[in-house]
């Protein structure tokens, strides 16, 4: 193994080292960019999207995406706030909020597996439904002001770890031993590599969708509580490009959009490095109309650079071989 | 696609039609008039430009989808109302704001065919990088004050037909259709998009047509921000919000199938009439915009499960 390899063989290690050299990059241009509160500030920043982009992993590691799950996210969050204004039991309030996420995830499941829709089609359609919806569930003001009851499910620290860390840790745990030990994860980089193989050597590949945008929905829903525990209000604009970070972050973190592949870890990367490099443009003074096309630019970009780097690799050269 | 099952797929676009009419026809009578019929071909053009070169995409296959029309259709907008303030010519600026519609449809094409990337994903970052740019550049505000005289082509009708229909969309229509139902480029489009590795094989040239389809989609996106620019005398940095969601859905209302290779550009048009006068009747009824944007997200589903429960049904 020579020393490339060994550089960029990693996904994690890469986008590592991408981290710390856009960190040093920004920390030239803005003295403040490395200092505990802006770093505390990116982390905070990262909790919804760390959840989301879990579940879009896992979609993306089906072949399919999942677009719609910025309006499940205000759709949910807006549950989460009447329940928190209600004054509903606590474990009521921390439950709708999945609940209704994984509802939702399964309708969009239906629609791609008992309806046969492209999974572009279905979730793009959605957002649209949702959009409308979260429209006629605010009516068009803000719910906000709300108290701070989820405080303490949210606030405290073990060890002097955050709560909300240990949540996501969590999940990402269970994303882990689904994807590497448990005949679910093969099912899923089964259907996501190859559809028509994994159905003739059955693999149930209907309820492997049902489950990865189910799992999505849950994820999209707890992120949701979280949301509205610290921000504590709902605007109609809640969840907005959320959609898009998350394959970002995935994609940087080398899934695949074609399926077949998942990196856990290296999609939390990929959520890291996302947002530094959104607040350091903020840091140096780019105006935040700038993110959108940041981002987009940096989807592009990555995709170019797979590409680029699979072409130089022996594999590429065989899979031309057999077109 | 038999015959048959064309036959049901349009009768239905035109039941779904004659439902909306008739609900007009009691609760706004004012929707049958002259003046509303120009209005309603008014606001078609738009769509009508962006969802031809959407349904040539998608007919293309290989997962061809372009999301990213409504930013081009922004961009090209904003580009065009720029250089008029700058004072240069209307029409050079419309030339130049039309092949920089059609450099940016390159790209996407460009990554797709060349880099064999995924259009949906490619296109997914181009929506939100030429969106974004559009936003950024003018920090959301329109650039307005262009001035009246060119104003003509968006604004005056003859015959009540607004000018940009008689000189832009039936022309650009007519010539689409009939070269794809009458030369051998309409057979090949048809080809690559229904078995790419046959059409390699016999030698067609499947990459330069797919670019050519996203370049294409790219020029009349373009059109359809100069149309924009001179009937609001104005380009808003957000004119093309949500036409892909529109023009994605017209197309696969309109009988093209998403995975290429069938349909065609009638049902397309035929769907972005429903549209628009769905809109105009809506707008007169006073229903908010946004359910709009739901009805429309149904209606891409419903449409394309309607595809699998007539195929279903259907005699092998």
């Amino acid at each position: 193994m020579n020393w490339k390899q060994w550089l960029f063989g990693r996904r994690e290690l890469t986008l590592a080292l991408a981290c710390v050299a856009v960190a040093a990059f920004f920390q030239f241009l803005s003295p403040y960019f490395l200092t505990a509160d802006n770093l505390t500030t990116i982390l905070r920043n990262s909790v919804e999207l760390l959840l989301v982009s879990l579940g879009i992993t896992f979609v993306l590691a089906t072949a399919g995406i999942d677009i719609a799950v910025g309006g499940a996210l205000g759709i949910c969050a807006i549950f989460v706030g009447w329940s928190v204004q209600g004054g509903w039991p606590l474990p009521v309030v921390v439950l709708i909020g999945p609940l209704i996420g994984t509802g939702l995830g399964l309708v969009s499941a239906t629609l791609i597996v008992q309806g046969k829709i492209p999974p572009i089609i279905a979730t793009l359609g959605l957002f649209g439904v949702y959009r409308a919806a979260i429209f006629l569930l605010l009516g068009g003001s803000w719910i906000s002001g709300l108290p701070d009851t989820l405080g303490p499910v949210v606030n405290p620290t073990i060890a002097g770890i955050p709560l909300t860390a240990i949540y996501i840790l969590f999940f990402y745990f269970l994303g882990w031993v689904v994807i590497r030990w448990v005949p679910l994860g093969i099912a899923i980089r089964a259907t996501g590599g190859n559809e028509r193989a994994a159905r003739l050597s059955g693999i149930s590949v209907g309820g492997t969708k049902f489950f990865v945008y189910g799992f999505t929905g849950l994820l999209v829903g707890f992120a949701a509580f979280l949301y509205v525990a610290r921000y504590r209000n709902v605007e109609t604009s809640t969840g907005g490009l959320i959609a898009l970070d998350a394959i970002v972050a995935s994609v940087l973190g080398g899934t695949s959009v074609l399926g077949g592949k998942a990196n856990l870890l290296g999609t939390m990367f990929g959520v890291l490095l996302v947002r530094l490099l959104q607040n350091g443009f903020v840091l140096i003074g780019v105006p935040s109309l700038w993110e959108q096309v940041i981002t987009g630019a940096l989807l592009i970009g990555v995709l170019i650079l797979d590409a680029w780097a699979e072409r130089r690799s022996p594999n590429y050269t065989r899979w031309l071989a057999t077109r | 696609m038999t015959t048959a099952f064309k036959q049901i797929r349009f009768s239905g676009l035109l039941v779904l039609w004659l439902i909306a009419l008739m609900v007009f026809a009691v609760r706004a009578p004012a929707f049958f008039t002259l003046a509303n019929f120009t209005s309603v071909l008014q606001f078609s053009t738009l769509l009508a430009l962006v969802t031809l070169g959407q349904t040539l995409v998608i007919l293309t296959g290989g997962g061809g989808i372009d999301l990213s029309v409504g930013g081009i259709v922004s961009l090209s907008g904003l580009a065009i109302a720029s250089l008029i303030k700058a004072g240069t010519p209307a029409l050079v600026a419309g030339i130049a704001g039309v092949v920089f519609g059609g450099i940016l449809g390159s790209i996407n094409g460009f990554l797709i065919t060349r880099l064999r990337l995924l259009p949906l994903i490619v296109t997914l970052g181009t929506y939100y990088a030429y969106n974004g740019l559009a936003l950024a550049l003018t920090g959301g505000a329109p650039i307005s004050g262009l001035p009246a005289s060119f104003g003509l082509l968006g604004q005056d009708a003859v015959l009540a037909i607004p000018l940009h229909t008689w000189f832009l969309v039936a022309p650009i229509f007519l010539v689409m259709l009939f070269t794809l139902n009458q030369t051998p480029l309409g057979r090949w489009i048809y080809a690559v998009g229904s078995n790419e590795k046959a059409a390699r094989l016999v030698g067609l040239p499947v990459d330069a047509i797919r670019l050519g389809a996203y370049a294409l989609s790219g020029v009349l996106a373009a059109l359809a921000g100069l149309v924009a620019d001179s009937w609001l005398l104005s380009a808003r940095p957000n004119i093309g919000d949500n036409l892909e969601l529109l023009s994605l859905t017209a197309t696969l209302l309109g009988g093209t199938s998403i995975f290429g290779g069938s349909g065609g550009l009638a049902g397309s048009l035929a769907a972005v009439l429903f549209f628009t006068s769905l809109q105009a009747g809506l707008q007169m009824l006073n229903v908010n915009s946004i359910w709009q944007l739901g009805l429309v997200g149904m209606f891409l589903i419903g449409s394309v499960l309607m595809d699998r429960i007539i195929r279903n049904a259907e005699p092998k």
